[in-house]
C-alpha cells in the first residue's frame, strides 16, 4: 500500500514522504507495440507517444514513447494501463501490478501442457514469438519391431542398401582394394536404433545378402508398448512479448490455447480514405491486417484485410493512419475491482 | 522526428510523391502517377529533384522512405 507516512515523535511529528520508499518506472521498448494508451491514460500529460510508423518501419534509432521526467509523477497509471507490459512500475522492488490494490487488466493466455499434443502451430502462428514449445519425440527403436541381419560372406560390398536405407542405418566401411586386401569394404553394419524395417535393402540388394523381416506387419504389434510412442514436452508463454492476441488459440487443433483479452471493441477501416501505405499493416502486432491477394488477374479486392478476432482494440493502426481512414473502437475494459474510484475512472476512460 | 530530403541523391522518380499517403489524399491525381497539381502536398518532384513543400503534413508514416531507391528522403 502506497501512502504518506505519518512518524509521531512525542508532540512534534512530521509529514514526509518516506524516502525509503522507491519508486522506479523502467520501459522496455522492444515489447512496445506504439499503442500509445500510455500516452492517454498519463494523468499529468508526461507521456508522448513518438513517430511510431517511422520507428517501426524503418530503421530509425529512437524511442517508441518519451517520459518527460520533471513532469512524471511516478503514479504509475501507464504501467497499469500498458496492455503488454513494457511499462513495469515497482515500489520498493515490487511490481504494481503484483498489488492487489491497484487494477490489472483480466488477461492471460495459457496452454494447457496435459491436453497439448506439442505440433508447434501455435508457436509458428504467434505473430510475437512469444511460445516455444519443447517436445521429446519417441525412441523411433520402440516403435518399431523386427529382425535384419547381413550376410557378409554373401555380401559383395556394392553399397546400395547404405545408399537406399531412409533411416541412415546401414554403414559400409569403404576403403581402397589392395593386393594384399582385394576388397572395398572392410566392414558392414546395420544400426538396430535406426533401421525401421522397412525390407528396402533386402529388397535391393543384388545378392540377397539381407535377411529381414518385419514383426508387425507379419504378426500384429504386441510387442509394441503405446506408450512409448508418446510424445512429451512443454509448453512456454513468454509474457512480456505475448499480447493477449489469441492466435494460437485459435490455431490450436485440441483446443489447448485459451486466451483472454482485456479489451472488446471494433475496428473499421475506410476504404474511402485508405491509400494502402501499408503502415497499419507493419504495425499491427497481431498479425490482424494484411493486404489481400486477389484470386485471379483484374479481380479487386478490399484495400486492406482485417481479420479481427485477433485485434486486441490496442489502437496502433489507428495512431499510424496517416489519412485518419482507421478508428478503433474500446467498448469493454476487464480489469480487476479497484477501491480507488480515481483508478476506476481511468480505467473506464480507455474506452472509446 | 522530420522529413529531410537530399537532393543530391534524388534521381526524380516521384515514387515518394505517388506513395505518400498524405500526398494521395490531399491531391488524388497523385495515386494515378500524375504531378500533384498543388503545392499543398508535402512534397513534388520540381525541375528534376525533389522538394517539400508542405512537410508539416507530414504523419511520419516512414512510407516515403520505405519506397525512395535512393536514400533521397528520409525521417530523422
Amino acid at each position: 500500500m502506497v501512502s504518506n507516512t505519518k512518524e509521531v515523535e512525542a508532540l512534534d511529528f512530521d509529514v514526509m514522504r518516506s524516502a525509503e520508499e522507491e519508486r522506479k518506472l523502467s520501459f522496455k521498448d522492444e515489447v512496445c507495440i506504439g499503442c500509445g494508451i500510455c500516452e492517454k491514460a498519463c494523468p499529468v500529460e508526461a507521456i508522448e507517444l513518438g513517430d511510431i510508423g517511422a520507428i517501426v518501419r524503418t530503421d530509425a534509432d529512437e524511442s517508441k514513447i518519451c517520459v518527460d521526467e520533471n513532469k512524471c509523477v511516478l503514479c504509475g497509471m501507464c504501467s497499469v494501463s500498458c496492455p503488454v507490459d513494457a511499462l513495469e512500475f515497482t515500489i520498493d522492488g515490487e511490481s504494481i501490478k503484483d498489488m492487489d490494490v491497484y487494477p490489472q487488466y483480466l488477461s492471460s493466455a495459457e496452454i494447457d501442457d496435459e491436453t497439448c499434443i506439442y505440433c508447434k502451430a501455435c508457436e509458428t502462428a504467434c505473430p510475437r514469438e512469444a511460445i516455444t514449445i519443447a517436445r521429446e519425440l519417441p525412441d523411433r527403436a520402440k516403435l518399431v519391431t523386427g529382425e535384419i541381419e547381413i550376410d557378409k560372406d554373401t555380401c559383395i560390398s556394392c553399397g546400395i542398401c547404405e545408399e537406399m536405407c531412409p533411416a541412415d542405418a546401414i554403414t559400409m566401411d569403404s576403403k581402397i582394394p589392395t593386393s594384399a586386401d582385394p576388397t572395398v569394404a572392410s566392414d558392414i553394419n546395420v544400426d538396430k536404433d535406426k533401421c525401421v524395417y522397412c525390407l528396402i535393402c533386402k529388397k535391393s540388394c543384388p545378392v540377397d545378402a539381407i535377411m529381414a523381416a518385419c514383426r508387425s506387419c507379419s504378426y500384429g504389434e504386441y510387442d509394441l508398448n503405446p506408450a512409448d510412442a508418446e510424445v512429451t514436452g512443454s509448453s512456454f508463454i513468454d509474457d512480456d512479448l505475448c499480447v493477449r492476441c489469441g492466435w494460437c488459440e485459435e490455431i490450436c487443433p485440441v483446443d489447448a490455447a485459451k486466451v483472454k483479452k482485456p479489451f472488446k471493441g471494433e475496428l473499421t477501416v475506410d476504404e474511402d480514405k485508405c491509400t494502402t501505405c501499408g503502415a497499419c499493416v507493419d504495425i499491427c502486432p497481431c498479425d490482424v491486417l494484411s493486404f489481400p491477394q486477389p484470386a485471379e488477374a483484374g479481380q479487386l479486392v478490399e484495400k486492406v484485410h482485417k481479420d479481427e478476432k485477433y485485434c486486441i482494440y490496442c489502437g496502433a493502426c489507428e495512431n499510424v493512419c496517416p489519412v485518419d481512414a482507421i478508428e478503433v473502437k474500446r467498448t469493454d475494459v476487464d480489469y480487476t475491482p479497484t477501491k480507488s474510484k480515481s483508478w476506476k475512472n481511468k480505467m473506464e476512460s480507455l474506452k472509446t | 522526428m522530420e522529413l529531410k530530403v537530399e537532393q543530391d541523391n534524388c534521381l526524380g522518380c516521384g515514387v515518394c510523391v505517388v506513395a505518400c499517403p498524405v500526398n494521395v489524399s490531399i491531391s488524388p491525381e497523385v495515386a494515378g502517377g500524375h504531378g500533384s497539381k498543388t503545392t499543398e502536398t508535402i512534397m513534388m518532384v520540381e525541375n528534376g529533384v525533389i522538394k517539400l513543400f508542405s512537410s508539416e503534413k507530414c504523419t511520419k508514416c516512414g512510407t516515403c522512405q520505405l519506397f525512395c531507391p535512393t536514400d533521397a528522403i528520409w525521417l530523422e
